[in-house]
């Protein structure tokens, strides 16, 4: 159903079929093996955000810090940033190719606007911070390291999805219809 | 077989970013026809509503790991060009628990959020904003944490290694695995929700089929477990079998050595044992081992290549964590003789030279005794075995430094003084400081393989301080004429030797002359000396390699400290123009004030410091220092090393000569257009 009449006289395509997707995601992981040398990544570019935030508000301080410091003046000069902007590109182009660009906040629909916020900042603010201890998300520990068969990789994933599982029936009010 | 960016090290360069940048585009293009804009969709798996993480994550994981192994049976590609990341039990299985709490209540993981964002989520915004606050917060946090964020570390595991079965199984397994996850999301999606678009599909059918067939596949193409990235070489040398025959009995582990053991075969004398200390240098002057050498991370395995399998390589450091990631490293280059200390330096101190009044446990007498005569042999001499004969002067009296010419005349005539006029010989022979011996700074320097203008190696440095009758004992002052840097890259030449009791006198020659202090012309007498030489090679210089591998690296400054023009390529009288990339420049002539009458002194050490905490974020920031052929560069060492006490400066001595001449190095060229290295 359209509620956006400006965007399109179609409603947004349904999501391609999540193996052939999955095969896609795993070709693109792959790519980045053999060019990079490295897989893909998406919280490393957060951080490398974070540091240069950090850096603006209290530049002695940041290079003084033990973890930031070692990034030295320029944070973003980082493959991962890099990666993070065309992560951003690509999905762009998926979604306005599909016509699924809606601004909006996800959630149930009888759920508070505010509830799923204060949800999404919490759980961001942990999930950063919990990348930053494990050196790597979804995407670097998880994806890239559990397909290289790391050993630590697949601990994460497997805590990851663990805890998942443990909270997710304590905030499920967010997604209440 | 392909190079990987990582493993030319060039992850830093713009080529890397622009790939990234691409390969992120593929990354969210792939993430959003899946649907992973949609948190709704992501939180659906916590509950069994909506399974598709389960789908396109297993798939994509299945994917790359088989792809990837085809391609390391094929010999396109190994497995030691692609970084893999080491496993820290704690860290990860802390940080996997907390990420998951994360992952449930934002409804959104970092990756997602960027393609949540493109899709127009608030929420995903919201996510990316506090994850950006969570990244501040552990880095505000981190010195309260570190030894959780290193603990259990095991180095680059394999799980297939650490469940003790071979790849090609366990790779089965895990698709078969995978594939019954696959029909269980599916089920779960259909009881949950009424309604499963693949449970027992023919599509799913036939997907199922096809990816435990491409993964049965490699048994045939590469039947043994040679794709692993840490074989356990058979190579060993004999010695090397032997020690492992040896050591059978006390370790816990085939590449551990216990404290006691190493005490009692240092103590022994033990010929093929090679004790490193990989700490940082002014750690390693502090205090170590006595009979350990000082090879900074970054140049291990090339300094050590002359023991590669041969005797027994002992790492050590002050905990565990970096010599393990530095042993996992050496066995992927083919090292299998490097062992480490069992709880390193901590462990060493605790366990052998602890005294006994100190220890809780009760000890037998003769327990007692090994103490002590570990004690004597090792906590005695920490310190004396590094500076030699050098007794109750304070250090600040005997390192390197800077003195005027009141003091060098208050110290004329003195026995352990000796004097070097580094003027050009003329000069030297109208009229020099009494005393003082000339010595041309250029015999320091030579062709070094196929490099010239090297500082020579350690026994032909000893072998011409020798002839100047200069000894370990002595004070020697440096006096240069209208080239500063000729005294400290004499400087440089006695580090080499470990001789840091060098003073530069400043204001030179020059300074010397306008304050009337005494001259003459007469030689003086010099009895030869025999100055040892060094065996162990200096800490300071480094080689091309370790300088490319820190390019693009954060952390480590680079300082070119050239005249502006060669720095930007302007002007060139090498291969190429230009500078290694990264490099700041910070021309070795703004350290100095030169007066009318050629009278060259430093500024001051305000002004200095000043101005190079402007250019390297801390005092403990590695720095490397090159100009052309080290000449210069030698200045800039001595500035910040020894005058303002930055502890990691770093000398690239063969400098732009060699740098320009190796293709595969990248140069930066602002004159014409950025010339990338490929």
């Amino acid at each position: 159903m359209n509620t956006n009449p400006d965007t399109s006289k179609s409603g947004p395509r349904p999501y391609a079929n999540p193996y052939l997707a999955g095969v896609l995601l795993g070709l693109v992981l792959l790519g980045s093996f053999v060019i990079l040398g490295a897989g893909l990544g998406a919280s490393g570019g957060i951080a490398r955000i974070g540091a240069s935030t950090s850096l603006c508000l209290s530049p002695a301080h940041t290079l003084g810090s033990e973890y930031f410091g070692k990034w030295g003046t320029q944070p973003m000069n980082y493959y991962l940033v890099f990666m993070l902007a065309g992560t951003f590109v690509g999905a762009l182009f998926s979604a306005l190719l599909a016509n699924r660009v809606r601004i909006q906040v996800e959630r149930g629909a009888a759920s508070p606007v505010m509830l799923r916020l204060g949800y999404a900042l919490v759980g961001g603010l942990i999930a950063g911070f919990a990348s930053r201890l494990a050196q790597g998300c979804t995407s670097g520990q998880a994806l890239s390291g559990g397909a290289l068969l790391l050993t630590g990789s697949m601990v994460f994933m497997l805590c990851l999805f663990a805890s998942g599982y443990a909270t997710a029936w304590f905030v499920r009010r967010q997604w209440h219809d | 077989m392909t190079n990987t960016l990582y493993s030319l090290d060039a992850l830093g360069t713009s080529l890397a970013f622009f790939m990234a940048l691409l390969l992120g585009f593929g990354f969210g293009f792939a993430l959003e026809r899946a649907g992973f804009s949609s948190s709704r969709r992501l939180a659906g798996v916590f509950y069994f509503t909506d399974m598709a993480v389960v789908k396109v994550m297993f798939t994509a994981l299945v994917t790359a790991m088989l792809g990837l192994s085809y391609l390391v049976a094929a010999g396109w590609i190994s497995m030691d060009q692609i970084f893999l990341m080491p496993t820290i039990y704690g860290a990860q299985i802390v940080g996997g628990l907390l990420f998951g709490v994360g992952f449930a209540m934002g409804g959104w993981c970092p990756g997602t959020a960027a393609a949540g964002m493109a899709a127009g989520r608030i929420d995903a915004l919201v996510f990316l904003l506090g994850a950006v606050g969570g990244s501040i917060l552990f880095n505000e946090l981190f010195p309260l944490i570190s030894g959780l964020y290193t603990a259990g570390d095991r180095g680059v595991q394999m799980l297939y290694d650490t469940l003790g079965m071979s790849r090609n199984v366990f790779i089965l397994v895990f698709t078969l695995v995978a594939v019954a996850a696959f029909w269980l999301a599916e089920w779960a999606e259909r009881t949950r929700t009424g309604h499963s678009e693949y449970l027992g599909s023919p599509f799913l059918k036939a997907f199922s089929v096809a990816l435990v067939a491409v993964a049965a596949g490699l048994f045939v193409l590469s039947p043994a477990t040679t794709n692993s990235p840490t074989p356990q070489t058979s190579s060993h040398g004999t010695t090397a079998r032997d020690e492992t025959a040896l050591l059978a009995g006390v370790e816990k582990a085939g590449d551990h050595i216990e404290p006691e053991e190493l005490a009692a075969r240092l103590m022994a004398g033990e010929t093929g044992l090679v004790l490193v200390d990989v700490r940082p240098a002014i750690e390693f002057n502090a205090f170590h081992i006595r009979g350990a050498i000082n090879v900074p991370l970054a140049g291990l395995a090339e300094a050590l290549q002359p023991f590669k399998n041969k005797g027994m390589v002992v790492l050590y450091s002050n905990g565990m964590t970096h010599p393990a990631q530095a042993r996992d490293s050496l066995q992927r280059q083919g090292f299998g003789n490097v062992y480490l200390l069992t709880d390193g330096l901590q462990g060493f101190r605790e366990r052998c030279l602890k005294p006994v009044s100190l220890r809780l446990e009760p000890l037998s007498a003769s327990q007692a005794a090994q103490v002590n005569a570990w004690r004597n042999f090792f906590a005695a001499s920490g310190l004396a075995a590094k500076t030699g004969p050098v007794t109750t002067v304070t250090p600040a009296e005997t390192g390197p430094r800077l003195v005027e010419t009141d003091w060098l005349a208050s110290q004329l005539g003195a026995s352990t003084i000796k004097i070097i006029d580094l003027r050009p010989q003329p000069e030297y022979n109208a009229s020099h400081i009494p005393g003082a011996v000339s010595l041309n700074v250029e015999s320091l320097r030579g062709n070094v393989g196929g490099v010239p203008s090297m500082l020579l190696p350690a026994p032909m440095l000893a072998a011409q301080f020798s002839l100047l009758g200069i000894r370990p004992t002595d004070t020697v002052v440096l006096v240069a004429g209208d080239k500063f840097h000729d005294a400290t890259l004499a400087g440089m030449a006695l580090e080499r030797l470990g001789h840091a009791n060098y003073a530069i006198l400043n204001g030179t020659q020059a300074k010397w002359a306008q304050d009337g202090r005494p001259a003459n012309a007469m030689l003086p007498i010099v009895t030869p000396s025999e100055y040892p030489a060094r065996q162990p090679a200096d800490h300071f210089t480094v080689d091309y390699r370790a300088v490319a591998a820190k390019v693009g690296k954060p952390g480590t400054v680079i300082i070119d400290v050239r005249p502006v023009e060669f720095y930007t390529g302007k002007k060139s009288d090498e291969a190429r123009a230009g500078h290694i990339p990264g490099a700041i420049n910070r021309p070795y002539t703004e350290d100095v004030a030169t007066s009318s009458n050629m009278v060259i002194t430093l500024k001051s050490r305000e002004a200095l410091a000043a101005e190079y905490g402007q250019v390297i974020p801390s005092q403990n920031t590695e720095v490397i220092v090159h100009c052309r052929t080290g000449h210069q560069a030698s200045q800039t060492f001595f500035v910040l090393k020894h005058l303002l006490g930055y502890p990691n400066v770093r000398w690239y001595d063969a400098g732009w000569t060699e740098w320009a001449t190796r293709m595969e190095l990248p140069v930066v060229n602002k004159a014409k257009l950025n010339t990338p290295s490929k």
